[in-house]
């Protein structure tokens, strides 16, 4: 008796604790006509990476297109688990299901063939989809290549850093990217890479930066969710500076500091583009990219470092490249030509 | 090459600090015969509740040294309660301890994220606490860098392995730890209250793995995520095993997992043309290869380890 009222107490707080969790969602009002869709992530909304961009992407893409859509989430989602969430949401009867990340090709390609009449999207991928199934590709070449530029022009000990999680998808275009743009207006500064193997180990990402600034490194750089360690490690060093993959990074106190500059995926103008095909009839075989040809990503400076960081030349120099970027998809089309260890 | 050398030694000892607290912690649970996998979750919880606290009172800006050392306490306290419930279940209910110590780790890791979106919200930082400069060995040459430029966590975790070794090898409390870990029935015929020096183990090693999970989030990362301990808890429990259950065998092994650590990046760092995949790979490898040489040696190992003590069984 004792050991079952002590398992049902136990129960009792779990459930309690993990009810007032289940608040966080959000549930945007239905209604008719309205697209539904719903998004799958491995980590948070507020991930300061990867997962918020896509999130403030479709909330965005929602102001936008007022009425249109209905939105829903679901955060923390292993592989394992998103196809039964996935199915919950058919069930629910959403018209488009994102699955953010390469992690759920295989769930969504299984989930496309067993409901046709449902869109599914997942990316990164240049893959072209079946004919319910959009994927989506960033060429964060182009936003890394910005990044080197500044990093390759601001650094004094002509060593820069790159912190990546694992060498795919678009962290590998971005880090690729990166390097061609330091060498662009830099060609002999030393350039550390090093990978973490993983997206989401904070801890091991503020450990490689911190090997990377012993070593010399002053301006540093990091691609995906976990590279939010690698700046706080960044943080601590008294002269070292950071560009950043993720505008929400210059959201965060170390950001303010030490973030010169920043680029962002505009997830809004693919979901806009999406529900835009959805109500034409198209449920996908296509793959979008992005790109700033076609909107698809934003850069700022840091208005509160710019001043003594940013100087015109640099300026013009970015404002220049981001504008051929602009005129023409596919610049650095020989980005993965970079051979780490060549550098 | 001595630079780089020196800058990989000097990152051992601060980046070894939460492996080491959570491994020792973990060789008095299984010291006393309790083998406990919730370790990481543990930490995790350690990890949440050390950060809360001068989180929300600077809000993530500067707070008084003070609030750090509370949170390192509230993170102490916090991992003792997990080990007294997880006493409560291995002890007391006697229930398989491989098995309550995987549900104490998914517990331990949900209940820190949900916790943390429910009080804090997105991924967050703290200022931490700073490095401290030890006047004149700092200055040293070499070992100024590698062994005087830490702060003041890594350096009372250190002092604490003597103080470990100390309190296993030479108190009569250790005495019973060690006598309850290898045969119970013989500690319970001298006297020797097992099933309280059991929870009094779990409350220790409890505490220490709050404490590396608040070293990680007060020290280290100085953040919290939900993914913060990442498999840490798991390694940890390794390092009990590579270190034979002994304090400083086991402070060895989380200084070579470490720098073998610090190697692989300075490896990717330098160019070497090397997967890097493979070099991801090489600590965790490094822990397989010395585990496979040395498994042999288990004279040291707790022979009633991950076995219930029933006084009314045989068995």
């Amino acid at each position: 008796m004792k050991k079952l009222l002590t398992i049902m107490l136990a129960l009792l707080i779990a459930t309690s604790l993990f009810a007032s969790g289940s608040k966080e969602s959000a549930s945007a009002d239905s209604g008719d006509g309205k697209i539904k869709i719903a998004l799958i992530i491995e980590n948070t909304i507020d991930d300061k990476g990867w997962c918020q961009a896509m999130h403030d992407g479709i909330t965005q893409a929602m102001e936008q297109l007022p009425g249109k859509i209905e939105y829903n989430y679901s955060e923390k989602m292993a592989v394992v688990d998103a196809g039964s969430m996935a199915r919950q949401y058919v069930a629910e009867g959403y018209d488009l299901i994102i699955a953010h990340g390469a992690q759920y090709k295989n769930t969504i390609l299984e989930m496309a063939e067993e409901y046709p009449d449902v869109s599914f999207a997942f990316g990164t991928s240049s893959e072209i989809g079946p004919e319910n199934v959009f994927t989506y590709m960033p060429e964060s070449e182009e936003t890394g290549y910005i990044n080197g530029i500044i990093a390759g022009t601001l650094t004094k000990a002509n060593i820069v850093g790159l912190v990546g999680p694992v060498d795919s998808g678009d962290a590998a275009r971005y880090n690729r990217g990166y390097v061609l743009g330091v060498q662009s207006v830099n060609p002999d500064c030393k350039i550390l890479v090093a990978h973490t193997g993983s997206f989401s180990d904070y801890v091991k990402s503020s450990e490689v930066a911190t090997s990377q600034l012993s070593n010399g490194a002053d301006m540093m750089t990091g691609s995906s969710q976990q590279a939010i360690g690698a700046l706080r490690a960044t943080a601590e060093s008294p002269t070292a500076m950071w560009v950043g993959q993720d505008l929400a990074q210059l959201t965060t106190p170390e950001g303010q500091a030490k973030c010169i500059a920043a680029s962002s995926y505009d997830y809004a103008a693919v979901i806009v583009s999406l529900v835009d095909k959805l109500e034409n009839g198209i449920k996908g075989g296509e793959c979008i990219p992005m790109n700033f040809n076609n909107g698809g990503f934003i850069f700022e400076f840091n208005p509160a470092l710019e001043a003594e960081w940013v100087t015109p030349e640099l300026k013009a120099k970015v404002e220049d490249q981001i504008a051929a970027f602009q005129a023409s998809a596919g610049v650095l089309a020989d980005w993965a030509s970079v051979d780490y260890s060549t550098l | 090459m001595i630079t780089i050398l020196t800058n990989m030694l000097s990152m051992c000892i601060p980046f070894s600090v939460a492996l080491l607290l959570a491994s020792i912690g973990e060789m008095f649970n299984q010291r006393a015969g309790v083998f406990n996998l919730g370790c990481e979750g543990i930490m995790a919880m350690g990890a949440f509740i050390g950060m809360l606290i001068p989180f929300s009172v600077g809000g993530g800006g500067p707070v008084p040294q003070v609030y750090n050392v509370l949170g390192f306490l509230a993170a102490a306290a916090v991992g003792a309660f997990l080990g007294l419930f997880f006493g409560v279940v291995t002890v007391t209910f006697r229930a398989p301890q491989g098995i309550a110590g995987i549900g104490l780790q998914m517990f331990g890791v949900g209940t820190a994220g949900t916790l943390f979106r429910h009080f804090v919200g997105g991924t967050q930082s703290i200022p931490g606490i700073p490095d401290i400069d030890i006047p004149l060995l700092s200055k040293i040459p070499f070992l100024g860098d590698v062994f005087f430029s830490h702060n003041g966590a890594a350096y009372l975790a250190y002092l604490f392995i003597p103080v470990a070794w100390y309190i296993l090898f030479k108190t009569p409390w250790g005495l019973k730890v060690r006598a309850v870990g290898t045969n119970p029935r013989a500690a319970d015929s001298m006297g020797i209250n097992v099933s309280r020096t059991r929870y009094e183990s779990l409350m220790l090693g409890g505490a220490l793995a709050g404490l590396a999970g608040a070293y990680l989030s007060i020290a280290q990362a100085k953040m919290f995520s939900d993914t913060l301990i990442s498999g840490r808890g798991f390694i940890a429990v390794a390092l009990v095993y590579f270190g034979h259950w002994h304090p400083l065998q086991i402070m060895g092994g989380a200084l070579l997992f470490t720098f073998a650590q610090t190697f692989q990046t300075q490896i990717q760092s330098m160019g070497i043309s090397f997967p890097y995949e493979l070099a991801v790979m090489l600590p965790y490898v490094l822990v397989i290869v010395v585990l496979s040489f040395t498994s042999r040696n288990q004279t040291t190992a707790p022979t009633s380890l991950g076995k219930p003590f029933n006084r009314e069984m045989r068995t």
